[in-house]
């Protein structure tokens, strides 16, 4: 027997907020925050949207070669960013500019990669976050071999006698993902050595044209029965309960658990990337349907009504992320191109015969022209 | 006869095992897959069961012994068969470790030892190696050369490479031909596929004089040598200098620069050669030095009369190219003198009438082989004729002299059968080649000119109605 | 702080020991693992079983199954773990277990092995090993005998070297633990079993080093990996004086030895198990004609497999380079 992929009964579905803004409690995911944390989550959200906004303009402006949309995914990815602790280790897609933005990364990192100023740069253990992949569900195995890395480590400091810290990694990946091998590979592998890792799909429902019924005949989530390890679908435009639900499954594999399968139900508002037109291959009607669960309404609506924001703060807030949109527009103009040797470093990092030769012939080339 | 079972590999890759226990015993008989011995490898214990049926003849080895893979363990008289056979020889049926011995490395059937030696091949019915080596049992083929082999694969590229008209020669060879200054295109190779090789780029290098004629091939005017004639043993080195150094490095520049293209003529010049004959019976003339060279050199400034951007020159300043056709005929003949090649020009060529050409062609020759050709003689040449003939040659490809468009080279004049109104008859008939710098004239325009020297050479007359 | 007490085996050999090129590299292992504790070996059946050729034979017994890993039956799974590993800060060591194998963790290898360093601008570095037991010559199944090296050493930002001798197995494979880049590790399968004396206190050259492994006059035979021996045993067969060169490092290739030798002879053949076509033989008769080409009496030759697979066990004797085929070459360059 197989279940609709889409059409999963709302009560396996975990939510915390409605869409209409109404707070919901779940008995297994119970979540505590204070006025100010849940302000905090509204302005990541606000800010993040204008960002990813502001980028987009980037690239209709031939600022930036290419951009994934976050649009609508906001929920997902600063919910489960923001439960993250600082010894984690989060391995992104392409598309997790909010998770990057929790872990402290600057947008202008991301900028450098969509301009084609390098290939990433960012130095993954200084934030905790690593280089984006695009090639898809390859960083699940990077994800699950830093895992094991990270048991081995605690392994390793108990024999010592003293207490390891439980850290963890959380792999991003999306609905299209879940169709890979090494994504399949990497649920093998942190299931059998019982690895701290969170799996994150984000099923934005289409991998690029394709509909999620390309991709499976059951829920996502209900993948990792097969592996042997927990899976739970949250409503990823909640940011409530996609914080409460990573929060435990990151938890669960900080105390040797194990690793745990989050199927962030959402919807991709935008095309795949800059390129796209998904008027080709989806109805607006399913657009305007998602509309009304947008994950940023919910949390203002919910702030109004319970009067833990006012009007000064929405229109504060308004502010500080157009001057950071503004901002970060102005730093993109200046990223200045690299020079060409650029494309030579980095590539080994012991001396390597053949490019130090290439390197001094090119170069020795370049010399020879007058401008 | 008795048939011997070495001990295999079980699999395992191990490369021996302990005898544990017999099974049977010499006299014994025994069937097809009974089990005959335990044998213990590092892994396992394991029975190995018999590949023959028959009496056992003898066992091999011990209970406790330890045996290498491959080594045989019992012998088996198999059934019907005659009198035993000697123990195990390399000769003798084995079954088990497989022929010839492997080396089990755990997966497959093992690795066969390498190979010692060569195996013989047909078409080596002298076995040894090239430049006698000392023969061997199984040596290699013959190598052959290499249009020769199988492939074909250089043969084909001698081919493509000949068609080209380019000179073959290995790398090394003309390395030495650019060092010495040497046109591998004006040398006849001796090597396989006519290459040349080192030896004739050394003979070219230091071949006679032209006034010394000789049998051996014509190395160009650029590259004779006369203060060294070579020895037997070719050992003596030539330096390089002064009017040779020149001469080389225009040779090397010009075959550098501009783009030749080389275009034969076969000519009957017996009209020519009577009326040499004819001019130098006329007393007036006497003083003339009429030569079939002087109507060939007045046939060349006529014909450039006729297509004057073979009397051009291609200039380049600042990447501008240009090319400047000049107004008169300054013909420059190459002269071969003790000290290299000079190619002295008679001015205004074009204005002198045939004896007065005749008269400075002499002089201007004479001058340079006494070494006081002035550098004016020496300057601004507009087109060069080479006379190869009196290297006893036919042709040559003739490389410009720098600045010039075209070059002409009036090979031997020889008595040769040929069709003369419709019938085969001795005549008197010399080769032309007209070298030319392509990014003047084309193929068209080359051809063109030489036609026009070879037409007033069959028919002299026209020298006179184009005067 | 207890005492770590796990029994170990000693591995630093007292003096020099006559080793097989398995036992070798199984030595080079243990000292590797003795040296740094972020050495971890990966792959199928290494633990107990040894891994199916023994390399790992006894590692697991005396490190213990975190740093002698057993893993799921997935290639690219292993190699994509060992990157994250190595993020982690390890320095993992994976075996595949045939060089048939290789291909399902290709994309990890080409796409994020290879690459990783130069997207991080340096930040990170990923030390990992990928051994690969490599060739034929010992009458196995399909799959078991490729020799896929030209693919990793067309792809920059990896390391490819061959080990072809018990001695260079033993250094070579602590070289390419220590260094800092990813290396492609091929492992001579047919040669396992050869013996030779290693001296744990002589290193042997840089594995970056190609050596002339035997002088000679006449022509250079340039091989690696499984054909050095063949290639030896080619020049000892004959009467002229054949240079072999070990290359060793496939990529970057240690291109002056190289030319050197070639300078001298003034002839080369290239050898290796793999299709002529499109092999490594190509880039290096390319760059010896660039370089030497005025020293070059004769076209750089190549002798290797045919543009077919690798055929069935009882063909492979006709479509791996023997002593004859090496010297059929040698004769036709010898005759230019």
């Amino acid at each position: 027997m197989t279940v609709d992929a889409h059409t999963a009964r709302d009560a396996e579905l975990v939510q915390l907020l409605t869409p209409e803004g109404e707070r919901l409690e779940h008995p297994d995911y119970p979540l505590s925050l204070s006025d100010q944390q849940l302000r905090e989550l509204y302005r990541d959200l606000v800010l993040v949207r204008a960002l990813d906004v502001e980028s987009v303009a980037l690239t209709r402006r031939g600022e930036l070669g290419l951009w994934p949309s976050l649009l609508g995914q906001e929920a997902a990815q600063i919910g489960s960013g923001r439960a993250l602790g600082p010894g984690d280790m989060v391995f992104p897609t392409y598309r997790e500019h909010a998770v990057a933005y929790c872990r402290g990364l600057p947008w202008l990192n991301i900028l450098r990669l969509f301009r084609g100023v390098n290939h990433a740069g960012w130095d993954p253990k200084e934030f905790g976050f690593h280089l984006y992949t695009i090639v898809i569900g390859s960083q699940t195995l990077h994800a699950t071999g830093y895992a094991m890395g990270m048991q081995h480590d605690a392994r390793t400091i108990a024999e010592q006698g003293e207490t390891a810290v439980g850290d963890a990694t959380l792999a991003y990946f999306g609905d299209g993902a879940t169709s890979q091998g090494d994504v399949n590979e990497a649920f093998v592998f942190a299931a059998v050595y019982n690895a701290p890792i969170v799996f994150f799909c984000q099923n934005n429902q289409w991998a690029i044209s394709e509909p999620l019924e390309r991709q499976t005949r059951i829920p996502l989530y209900r993948r990792a029965q097969g592996f042997g390890f927990p899976g739970v679908r949250v409503d990823g435009n909640d940011v409530l309960a996609c914080l409460a639900v990573t929060r435990r499954a990151l938890d669960r594999a900080r105390t040797g658990e194990g690793p745990s399968l989050i199927e962030a139900f959402t919807y991709r508002m935008g095309a795949h990337t800059t390129t796209d037109d998904p008027t080709r291959y989806r109805h607006s009607d399913e657009l305007e349907a998602w509309k009304l669960k947008d994950p940023i309404a919910r949390v203002k609506a919910y702030l109004s009504r319970t009067g833990l924001a006012n009007k000064a703060f929405f229109e504060e807030v308004d502010v500080q992320v157009a001057e950071a949109a503004v901002e970060l527009r102005a730093a993109c103009l200046a990223l200045p191109d690299p020079p060409p040797e650029a494309m030579f470093q980095h590539v080994y990092a012991a001396p390597h015969r053949l490019l130090q030769e290439e390197q001094a012939a090119y170069e020795t080339y370049l010399a020879g022209f007058h401008d | 006869m008795v048939k011997y079972f070495n001990l295999p590999d079980v699999g395992e890759g191990l490369t021996e095992a302990d005898i544990v226990r017999w099974h049977v015993a010499p006299g014994d008989t025994v069937e097809v897959n009974q089990t005959i011995v335990e044998i213990e490898t590092a892994k396992a214990i394991v029975e190995l069961p018999s590949p023959f049926a028959g009496t056992v003849r003898e066992l091999l080895a011990e209970e406790g012994q330890t045996v290498d893979v491959g080594a045989p363990i019992i012998g088996v008289e198999e059934a019907g068969a005659e009198a035993p056979a000697a123990p195990p020889a390399q000769s003798t049926s084995v079954e088990g470790g497989a022929q010839p011995a492997r080396t089990p490395v755990l997966v497959g059937y093992g690795v066969k030892p390498g190979a010692t030696q060569r195996r013989p091949r047909k078409g080596s019915p002298a076995p040894g190696r090239p430049g006698g080596g000392p023969a061997r049992p199984s040596g290699p083929r013959q190598p052959e050369p290499p249009d020769r082999q199988g492939d074909g694969l250089a043969a084909r590229l001698g081919r493509a490479e000949a068609a080209t008209g380019r000179a073959l020669a290995k790398p090394p060879v003309r390395k030495l031909a650019k060092d010495l200054g040497v046109d591998l295109t004006t040398v006849v190779g001796t090597g396989p596929r006519g290459s040349v090789t080192r030896d004739d780029v050394r003979a070219a290098m230091a071949a006679p004089a032209p006034e010394k004629p000789s049998a051996a091939p014509a190395p160009p005017p650029g590259t004779r040598e006369t203060e060294a004639a070579p020895t037997a043993s070719g050992g003596e080195r030539v330096p390089v200098k002064g009017v040779r150094r020149a001469m080389a490095a225009a040779m090397v520049s010009s075959a550098f620069t501009a783009p030749h293209v080389t275009e034969f003529l076969q000519v009957d010049v017996t009209r020519t050669v009577r009326m040499v004959e004819k001019l130098r019976g006329y007393p007036e003339y006497r003083e003339t030095r009429f030569s079939p060279m002087l109507l060939a050199a007045r046939a060349l400034v006529l014909a450039l009369r006729r297509h004057p951007m073979a009397n051009a020159a291609w200039t380049e300043r600042d990447g501008h190219a240009e090319i400047v056709v000049p107004e008169h005929v300054n013909l420059g003949i190459a002269v071969a003198t003790d000290r290299g090649l000079l190619v002295p020009n008679v001015k205004r060529a074009d204005t002198l009438p045939l004896p007065e050409l005749a008269g400075a062609l002499a002089d201007l020759a004479e001058r340079a082989r006494a070494g006081k050709a002035t550098p004016d003689d020496l300057a601004g040449g507009t087109v060069t004729l080479t006379n190869v003939g009196v290297f006893g040659v036919d042709a040559g490809t003739p490389i410009l002299t720098p600045g010039e468009t075209a070059i002409l080279a009036v090979g031997a004049i020889r008595d040769l059968p040929w069709v003369h109104k419709g019938k085969v008859k001795p005549r008197k008939v010399a080769t032309l080649a007209l070298s030319f710098d392509h990014r003047v004239l084309d193929g068209a325009q080359g051809s063109a000119v030489l036609r026009d020297v070879g037409g007033l050479l069959e028919d002299p007359f026209h020298l006179l109605a184009r005067s | 702080m207890t005492e770590v007490t796990a029994p170990q085996a000693p591995s630093r050999e007292v003096g020099a020991q006559t080793l097989t090129l398995a036992k070798a590299l199984n030595a080079g292992l243990r000292r590797a693992m003795e040296d740094d504790p972020k050495v971890v070996l990966m792959g199928e059946d290494i633990g107990k079983l040894g891994g199916v050729f023994r390399v790992t034979d006894g590692l697991q017994r005396d490190f213990g199954e975190g740093r002698v890993i057993d893993t799921p039956l997935a290639e690219s799974g292993i190699v994509g773990t060992a990157i994250g590993m190595a993020l982690r800060g390890y320095r993992p060591v994976c075996e595949i277990q045939f060089d048939g194998f290789v291909f399902p963790a290709a994309d990890q290898i080409i796409t994020q092995l290879a690459k990783m360093r130069l997207r991080s601008l340096g930040s990170v570095n990923l030390p990992v090993v990928v051994r690969i037991p490599c060739g034929g010559g010992i009458g196995a199944v399909e799959h078991h005998s490729e020799s896929p090296e030209a693919y990793f050493a067309h792809t920059a930002g990896l390391r490819v070297v061959a080990c072809s001798n018990p001695v260079d197995a033993y250094w070579m494979i602590q070289q390419a633990i220590a260094c800092p880049d990813p290396v492609i590790f091929f492992e001579p399968k047919r040669r396992y079993w050869d013996k030779a004396l290693v001296d744990p206190d002589v290193p042997a050259a840089p594995m970056g080093d190609a050596l002339v492994v035997r002088e000679g006059t006449d022509a250079t035979l340039l091989a690696y990996g499984p054909m050095v021996k063949t290639c030896l045993e080619a020049a000892e067969a004959d009467d002229r004086s054949l240079e072999v060169v070990d290359l060793r490092s496939l990529s970057p290739l240690d291109t002056e030895v190289l030319y050197a030798s070639v300078r001298k002879t003034g002839r080369c053949v290239v050898v290796h198990e793999a299709p002529v076509f499109g092999g490594l033989g190509g880039e290096i008769a390319a760059r010896i004609t660039e370089a030497c080409f005025y020293h070059l009496e004769a076209p750089v030759l190549r002798v290797g497999g045919f543009a077919t697979p690798y055929p069935a066990s009882r063909l492979e004797d006709h479509y791996l380079p023997d002593l004859d085929r090496i010297l059929d070459a040698v004769d036709r360059t010898c005759a230019w």
